[in-house]
């Protein structure tokens, strides 16, 4: 998967076929794996008004589908990191499997409507990204991989932080409540999510910080493709990484716990989703 | 096959009344093997604090087993009047006594509808039978069966879903706010009774540590004694609730010993996470203001008694399914069993009567040889098989219906005309 080929939109002569449904590989599509991961998140909603056996497992096997067709469409396609359009499909696909991993280890929390929206979310919105066309030189380098992978990663922390963090939400809304627990949403307990939440960012800092530093030699060495300094994302990134900075000393210095902290980590994630709006060609109106 | 169910539950007799006719564990095998050999028959025993009951079993009806037998062994065994007996017992035969033994196994006659150790006590008192070998092919069959129609109705049905003991939806709470206990302290607060069950559970997660607390030392150090915790006095009450993470409370003060201002004190002083208070005192302990969801969840008895409440409710929608499942596997079972049972013997029905015609058919040709043709043979042949399958029909279809009638008895003229269906 590290390997970065220039992708010119030409079909291999030679098609490769899945080895479940026997479709050629390369015409899988985005379209697929989403409505895959639509349909798993679906029958989860239904689960919990409805539930009924098998309901979950029949589920589970759609998500499994849709990560099947997601792998081999990013190691068919094998879109840059260093492009946006990259960049999101492998996040998505990253939470594809945290999501896979939650449903099938702790299958009694309602663990998949709370992962697949953010997953179907980032397949959504590499839709309309331009498919990579021949990438710049630059990118091509280590340092440009490099960069994007990092906060590729960074983002990983984030997306797990804000899932964390909204389950707390949800977790503290029921027991002020007191919703009897056989009626509740079952989810983690507060410690566990809290301490989900402190793992995500902990791990996501540091490789933010690193993937900044590395974006930032590249901006100065002058041979960037993402823009200058005033770029949208730029200015989006640093601040995002000012207001981890603010989250991890309020955590560390000041010892906010609990809800608070939750809900700086949901305005981290939501910095996070501006700074990539901000270079999305809807946002911007047209193509990078 | 005769099944015979008798006994009493709480439903119909007293707990004195249970209590004289309960079992010791000591003689249940004795009075296992007593009755197996005074009756002849398969037996078993299934004792508990809610019900004493008896089943037994014959394959053969050689003779009859009547409960009245039963409840003379029952009043004999126990030394109670038999007359004191009969009106406090129930009596089920045949598909009753399946129906009653599959009910009680999943749980629909208890107390309690969908708790969980009845399951168990019907497994032990099947184990028991086997290791007396008082129960054979029936009560084997019909007690596995009992199993799985209960694993069934768990699994099918939401009978037995969410806790119904006040101890164990408080735990339930306890969980929804801690994932690990190695690190907890517990703190109790007084020496009530009804929290001793509510300490047992807590127990069972293991924590760090159990600090227990009271107006008078002496309690306090005699309730750390039974839960392997420490006393501590009264007066410390605010820093031991500054570092205690679940505080269990049942005092008998008459106003709350914890009130919002005291608790604002206490959480200024607190540096761990949140802290969940079962207050389970009437009247109750804590201030419930404190209350937040996040770094104070305090839920009291009435709390804790409304869930119960719901979850009880909720379960009685699910005992209809239930007993639909319930039904079906007594008629699967029963005609399990029929089929089991008349097999072998249709199988030596149908051998006699083939061997006896083809004696008969092989007579006929060897006195007619010579004088038929091929097609001839083949015809006689085919007459003769059609005349022993029509005589069968009546006799096997009979014995096939005898699973929606076991147990009723017949005059050999009553089963003439019904094995050969013949107009009476």
């Amino acid at each position: 998967m590290g390997l970065v080929i220039p992708y010119n939109g030409e079909v291999p002569s030679d098609s490769f076929l899945d080895p479940i449904t026997n479709m050629p590989i390369e015409k899988i599509t985005r379209l697929c794996f989403g409505a895959s991961y639509a349909v798993a998140l679906l029958l989860e909603l239904i689960q919990l008004v409805w539930p009924r056996w098998g309901q979950r497992f029949i589920g589970l096997a759609f998500g499994i589908a849709g990560l099947l067709a997601h792998s081999l469409f990013l190691a068919w396609n094998q879109p840059s990191l260093a492009t946006q359009f990259g960049s999101m499909l492998f996040l998505a696909w990253i939470l594809a499997v945290f999501y896979l991993y939650g449903a099938i280890h702790h299958r009694k929390l309602a663990w998949a409507i709370f992962v697949l929206p953010l997953v179907l979310g980032l397949v959504l919105l590499s839709g309309p990204l331009p498919r990579p066309g021949v990438v710049e030189r630059s990118w091509l380098t280590s340092w440009g991989l490099l960069h994007g992978s990092l906060l590729m990663f960074a983002a990983v922390g984030v997306c797990v932080g804000f899932v964390a963090s909204v389950m707390y939400l949800v977790q503290v809304r029921q027991l002020k409540a007191k919703v009897p627990p056989g009626q509740a949403l079952r989810l983690f307990s507060l410690e566990r999510l809290e301490e989900m939440n402190r793992r995500a960012i902990n791990l996501a800092f540091p490789l933010l910080t690193a993937g900044v530093i590395v974006g930032l030699a590249l901006l100065i060495h002058g041979d960037s493709v993402s823009g200058d300094w005033a770029a949208p994302k730029t200015i989006g990134t640093g601040v995002l990484w000012l207001a981890f900075l603010l989250v991890l000393f309020l955590r560390y210095g000041v010892h906010l716990r609990g809800r608070q902290l939750a809900l700086l980590t949901i305005v981290v994630f939501a910095l996070m989703v501006f700074t990539l709006a901000s270079s999305h060609p809807m946002v911007q109106g047209g193509s990078e | 096959m005769m099944l015979l169910a008798v006994g009493c539950s709480f439903r119909a007799s007293s707990v004195e009344l249970r209590e004289r006719l309960a079992f010791h564990p000591a003689n249940l095998p004795l009075a296992l093997d007593e009755m197996s050999a005074r009756y002849g028959c398969e037996a078993a025993i299934l004792n508990t604090c809610n019900r004493v009951e008896i089943y037994l079993a014959r394959v053969t009806p050689l003779a009859a087993m009547t409960a009245d037998l039963v409840i003379e062994f029952l009043a004999e065994f126990h030394r109670v009047p038999e007359a004191e007996l009969r009106s406090h017992l129930f009596i089920h035969r045949q598909q009753e006594a399946v129906r009653h033994l599959f009910r009680v196994a999943a749980s629909l006659d208890s107390m309690i509808v969908g708790e969980g150790q009845i399951a168990g006590q019907v497994k032990q008192a099947y184990e028991l039978a086997q290791q007396r070998a008082t129960a054979g092919p029936f009560l084997h069959a019909l007690f596995q069966h009992a199993r799985q129609v209960a694993k069934r109705v768990r699994t099918e049905t939401g009978i037995s879903k969410g806790h119904v003991s006040v101890s164990s939806v408080a735990v339930d709470y306890v969980r929804q706010v801690f994932a690990h206990f190695h690190d907890k302290t517990i703190l109790v607060i007084g020496a009530g009774k009804m929290g001793e069950l509510t300490l047992r559970h807590l127990r069972q997660l293991k924590p760090y540590r159990i600090l227990v607390t009271n107006r008078s030392l002496d309690k306090a150090e005699a309730v750390a004694r039974g839960c392997a915790g420490t006393a501590m006095p009264w007066d410390r009450l605010d820093d031991v609730l500054a570092h205690a993470d679940i505080i269990l409370s049942t005092t008998g003060a008459t106003e709350p010993i914890v009130t919002l201002e005291r608790w604002e004190k206490v959480r200024a002083k607190r540096t761990g996470g949140p802290a969940v208070i079962l207050d389970i005192a009437v009247p109750r302990d804590f201030d419930p203001r404190i209350h937040d969801g996040e770094l104070t969840c305090l839920f009291n008895i009435d709390d804790l008694k409304r869930i119960r409440e719901t979850t009880l409710q909720d379960r009685l929608k699910h005992v209809g399914p239930a007993e639909a499942i319930v039904e079906q596997e007594q008629r699967r079972f029963l005609e399990a069993w029929h089929r089991r049972r008349n097999g072998p013997i249709i199988t030596r029905l149908r051998q006699e009567f083939e061997t006896k015609t083809q004696a008969v058919v092989q007579q006929l040709l060897q006195r007619l040889n010579g004088r038929l043709t091929e097609a001839d043979r083949k015809d006689i042949e085919g007459a003769f098989r059609l005349l022993q399958n029509q005589l069968l029909h009546g006799p096997i279809s009979a014995l096939t219906e005898e699973v929606h009638d076991a147990g009723r008895h017949h005059t050999l003229m009553e089963a003439l005309l019904k094995l050969f269906r013949l107009p009476e």
